[in-house]
């Protein structure tokens, strides 16, 4: 192999990692999937994206969402191309950082005046002169007269017992459950980065607290301890307690591992160097330490993804999920299985969307892995 | 002269990307007679290990590749032979000690144990395994024997490892022996008592002693002949006197000018002046 | 060796305080308990309590006192394995633990034999073909497997063998059958063992990733090491090299990994017990959570810490009875 010698850290896991053509798939897979899951209001669902009727052109759909859609659809393409754009902007740091800061205020502002406008009508039945439907023409909490009934041309994956379609349910539970074990496993990394970077780098009584904290931690079954917070507690079984709970169980493996990785980082020299130079604590493990341990901590975040989806699928079978609007994957196998005997399609197609979702983090962690670490490189 | 006992023709073996390959081992030939104590010396690097595995094909293909050349030993040719032939050859006729005695005995399996694997793989008619292994122990200078039968590596220290390597290796009898820097990882004062013990097993014993250094200062006294490696190559070749009496290459005068002399001043080193010798 | 073990022994103290400080941290700031701290009518999962819980609640935790004393009382009971009685049947929480634990403890253990009997073989096979074909299908289809919910798992293995919409090999439901107490004793144990195979083939198959990995991690570590290379100098085969010298050393860190994969299991009960209604430690937890039935779902959720506790002493300890490097300190 030749290995340009002038390369990053993070160049030189990109280039492993893309040699993986499992990882890859994956990779460009979960892309996809959030692509779908952020655009889910464009492709499934009986607002028009265009409508023209009564020489007036109309764009239903935009009117249908929800501010927090609206800031979600503005601000991540915002920040992507405040990205792309950073090199002539940031020419001037002064002035980038002006006109950055104004935009982003403007924009925020403009968004706060986004207010919710519920749309009840159905472009799919309604006249006009012309109008482009989304793919999927149908709401996901709408019913339809026919329940239960495969597959088809207007309903791709079928219908449930109340006669909704599945595809647009499928595909607006994405957002549900891509946002639990990503959201879960933020939560996850930022307590276990904390305590494991405090073990790590302070030792002695610290690590030796820590150390136990993380063994208590992890006697406990995750699914138990977090049924039972859910069950003792009286909550409204809400998507940011299920969140947050999936979280504060499943930070050990990621406090380990920064752990693991100070300890031996704290050997080399370099973080010593820094000190002598006078910087503070929280700068050396910020600035030296925490990125020479962002691979492994990637793989650990990865894998605790995929089983964060897993953990909730769970829970929704057992009846503690979340009743958020769009219900979760998990949550529309549950539902189905009352009638898989005849409905099959109610189970195969969201049981195999995230089994594939799932095991896309899985590819990914695992090819992550091996690209951190050069010893179990296939050549 | 006989036939001789070992003869290595041509010898080519890379690594690495098949278009641009590392040549380890690049075109070397030697040969050794019964009973005959060969030394290959050469710096780090140089291919001397590689040489030496390659006698019993014990490198690993991939990464290895052997590229050219013939071996033949008592006769036969190595590099043709068929797998079974080839386990018999290995521990029975050519036996290796290596240089880290500390990683090449199996950490969970007692010393008797390590050493009765090579005696019931290639002596089936001997009755008393025990007192064959006992006497293995004895034969290198481990006293009570008896009694360390069960001990496991971690438990010896790095001499007594390295023994136990000899022990194993000499309880087969073999015709050749190749000891591939036996004493490198050992301190000096044990180094002194390994070679001493290689010496006297090899006037007890009619064995051939492929003896792969970096030192010039042990093939002195110890080695009839003497190769120099070089870079994969032999670069010099012939009685051990005679070469370091008039070394013809610049490089083993090199080497030989690293030894620091016995009874001399301790003076700085000598860096090896490489320019000078291409 | 001892030193090593007694050491391991102390670290377990420290442990087990904090299993009790979380559990009593726990019940204290459960909404309905917490509520009862501050004197208020508390409520049990929506509902107000009655006042005869109300008054067990406050005895059991000590929920009157200040938290110090509470504490200590907390862990003289749990000393007694003291859980109280259970809010639905008024039986001794331990008692009903006791019933139960036997069926989960055969389902976590056959599944664990069962995941280790599969994913050692597979995880060496992987590492012997580093990198080719066969290593690559073992990972796919190891990870596909884990990725799969095992209620999924559970629903479409009862649809295609339990039941008779397909085939009908095995019973759907039930640790034994209903008449099985007129069962013979083979015939008992046979029905109890047709009960037991689709538990357990559910609670299996998503360990043998995490195994096989490991399995191959360290085979893979082994297999780069020196002292092969003597032995195959030794001039044994091929076989004997792989299977006697390097399997002896990989498996050492495996045998330990099982205590990690309790939690996983444990939680696994839950979900199987209650697909195929089996009256395990699972079930029980699950029923009580449901009912609000604290004083059981505290029990359940103690032992459970103590027993993974425990898993994890005994794969220190066995780690030092394999390892020889140990063993002879
Ligand atoms: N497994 C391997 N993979 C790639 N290259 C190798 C391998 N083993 C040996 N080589 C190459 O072969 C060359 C010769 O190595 P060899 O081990 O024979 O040196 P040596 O003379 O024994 O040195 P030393 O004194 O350090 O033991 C080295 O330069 C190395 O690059
Ligand atoms: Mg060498």
């Amino acid at each position: 192999m030749n290995a340009p010698v002038d390369e990053s850290y993070s160049q030189r896991l990109a280039r492993r990692f893309s040699r993986d053509a499992l990882a890859l798939t994956g990779f460009w897979l979960i892309i996809l999937a959030f692509v779908l899951a952020a655009l889910a209001p464009f492709l499934a669902n009986n607002h028009a994206i265009v409508r023209v009727a009564d020489g007036q052109i109309s764009f239903p759909v935009l009117r249908s969402l929800e501010p927090i859609e609206w800031r979600f659809l503005i601000n991540v393409p915002l920040a992507g191309l405040i990205y792309a754009l950073r090199r002539p902007l940031f020419r001037n740091p002064q002035r980038g950082g002006l006109i950055v800061a104004v935009v982003v205020i403007v924009v925020q502002i403009a968004l706060a005046f986004v207010q919710p406008y519920n749309d009840v009508t159905n472009d799919r039945t309604r006249p006009a002169t012309f109008k482009l439907m989304p793919l999927i023409a149908w709401s996901p909490l709408e019913s339809s007269p026919d329940a239960l009934v495969g597959p088809s041309w207007n309903h791709l994956c079928g219908t449930d017992s109340t006669g909704r379609d599945v595809a647009a349910r499928i595909l607006h539970g994405a957002r549900t459950s891509l946002a639990i074990g990503f959201v879960s496993q933020v939560i996850a990394l930022g307590v276990g980065v904390t305590f494991g970077a405090l073990a790590g780098y302070y030792r002695r009584w610290v690590d030796m607290v820590i150390c136990r904290f993380i063994e208590v931690m992890e006697c406990f079954p995750s699914l138990l301890l977090i049924l039972v917070i859910i069950g003792l507690s009286d909550s409204q079984n809400n998507m940011i307690v299920i969140m947050a709970v999936i979280g504060l169980t499943g930070w050990t493996g990621t406090a380990r591992l920064v752990r693991g990785e100070f300890l031996r980082l704290g050997g080399q020299s370099f973080p010593q160097a820094a000190q002598a130079l006078g910087a503070g604590d929280l700068r050396v493990i910020l600035r030296h330490l925490l990125p020479n341990s962002l691979g492994p901590i990637l793989v650990t975040a990865t894998f605790g993804v995929a089983s964060a989806i897993l953990l909730e699928s769970s829970l929704s079978f057992l009846g503690f999920g979340m009743q958020a609007p769009t219900p979760s994957w998990g949550d529309l196998i549950s539902e189905g299985r009352r009638f898989i005997d005849f409905a099959w399609w109610l189970v195969f197609f969201p049981g195999v969307v995230m089994l594939v979702t799932i095991m896309s983090y899985n590819f990914v962690g695992e090819g992550l892995r091996d690209a951190v670490d050069p010893r179990l490189q296939v050549k | 002269m006989s036939a001789p006992l070992l003869r290595v023709e041509n010898l080519g073996i890379e690594f690495g990307p098949a278009d641009a390959p590392v040549k380890a081992v690049d075109g070397v030939s030697f040969a050794m007679a019964a009973g005959e104590t060969l030394a290959v010396v050469g710096e780090s690097g140089s291919g001397k290990s590689v040489t030496a595995l390659a006698l019993t094909r014990l490198l690993a293909t991939p990464p290895a590749r052997y590229v050219s050349g013939a071996i033949q030993f008592q006769g036969r040719e190595v590099m043709t032979m068929p797998a079974p032939e080839l386990r018999a050859l290995r521990g029975k006729q050519i036996a290796y000690i290596f240089q880290e005695p500390s990683s090449s005995l199996n950490p969970v399996f007692t010393i008797g144990y390590q050493i009765r694997e090579a005696i019931e793989q290639h002596r089936p008619e001997v009755r008393d395994v025990r007192g064959e292994i006992v006497r293995a122990l004895d034969l290198v200078g481990i006293r009570d024997a008896a009694t360390r039968l069960g001990d496991y590596p971690h438990q010896l220290s790095g001499g007594m490892q390295q023994r136990v390597m000899i022990a194993m290796a000499l309880a087969c009898q073999p015709n050749l022996l190749v000891a591939d820097e036996p004493t490198t990882a050992l301190d000096v004062t044990i180094q002194k008592q390994i070679m001493d013990l290689l010496r006297e097993l090899k006037s007890k014993t009619n064995m051939a002693i492929l003896l792969i250094t970096h030192n010039f200062g042990l093939v002195s006294d110890f080695a009839d002949r003497v190769v120099v490696m070089f870079r994969g190559k032999i670069v010099e070749s012939g009685p051990t006197a005679e070469v370091l009496r008039h070394p013809q290459h610049p490089y083993t005068r090199a080497l030989i000018e690293c030894v620091p002399k016995l009874g001399q001043k301790q003076r700085r080193l000598k860096v090896i002046d490489y320019a000078g010798i291409n | 060796m001892t030193t090593y073990i007694l050491r391991r022994l102390l670290l377990v103290i420290p442990t087990l305080f904090g299993i009790t400080l979380l559990t009593f941290l726990l019940i204290r700031l459960a909404p309905g308990n917490a509520a009862l701290i501050k004197g208020q009518t508390g409520e049990n999962g929506g509902h107000a309590m009655t006042a005869e819980v109300r008054e067990q609640t406050i005895k059991l935790y000590g929920l009157d006192k200040d938290p110090l004393t509470a504490y200590g009382d907390w862990l003289v009971k749990l000393a007694h394995l003291d859980f109280g009685q259970s809010l639905v049947d008024h039986r001794p929480v331990l008692t009903k633990i006791r019933e139960r634990i036997g069926l989960s403890v055969s389902l976590t253990g056959s599944a664990l034999v069962l995941s280790y009997l599969i994913a050692v073989p597979v995880g060496i096979a992987a590492a012997l073909r580093r990198g080719q074909r066969t290593d690559r299908m073992i990972s796919f289809v190891v990870f596909l497997l884990y990725s799969i919910p095992t209620f999924v798992a559970a629903l479409v293995l009862i649809l295609l063998v339990a039941g008779g919409d397909y085939l009908n090999l095995l019973p759907m439901y039930g640790a034994n059958s209903i008449d099985a107490s007129e069962m013979s004793g083979p015939a008992w144990a046979w029905d109890r063992i047709k009960h037991m195979i689709l538990p357990v083939i559910c609670l299996t198959y998503g360990s043998l990733a995490s195994i096989s990995r490991y399995t191959r991690v360290s085979m893979l570590e082994v297999l780069g090491q020196d002292f092969l290379r003597t032995a195959r100098a030794k001039g044994l085969s091929e076989r004997r090299v792989i299977f006697s010298q390097a399997l002896r050393n990989a498996l050492i860190p495996i045998v330990t990994v099982f205590a990690m994969e309790l939690p996983a299991l444990i939680g696994g009960t839950i979900i199987v017990e209650e697909i195929f209604t089996l009256p395990g430690m699972g079930q029980l937890v699950f029923q009580s959570i449901e009912a609000r039935d604290q004083f059981v779902i505290m029990g359940v959720v103690t032992i459970s810490a103590f027993v993974t506790l425990f898993g994890y002493l005994m794969a220190d300890i066995l780690y030092v009875l394999v390892d020889p490097r140990i063993r002879f300190e």
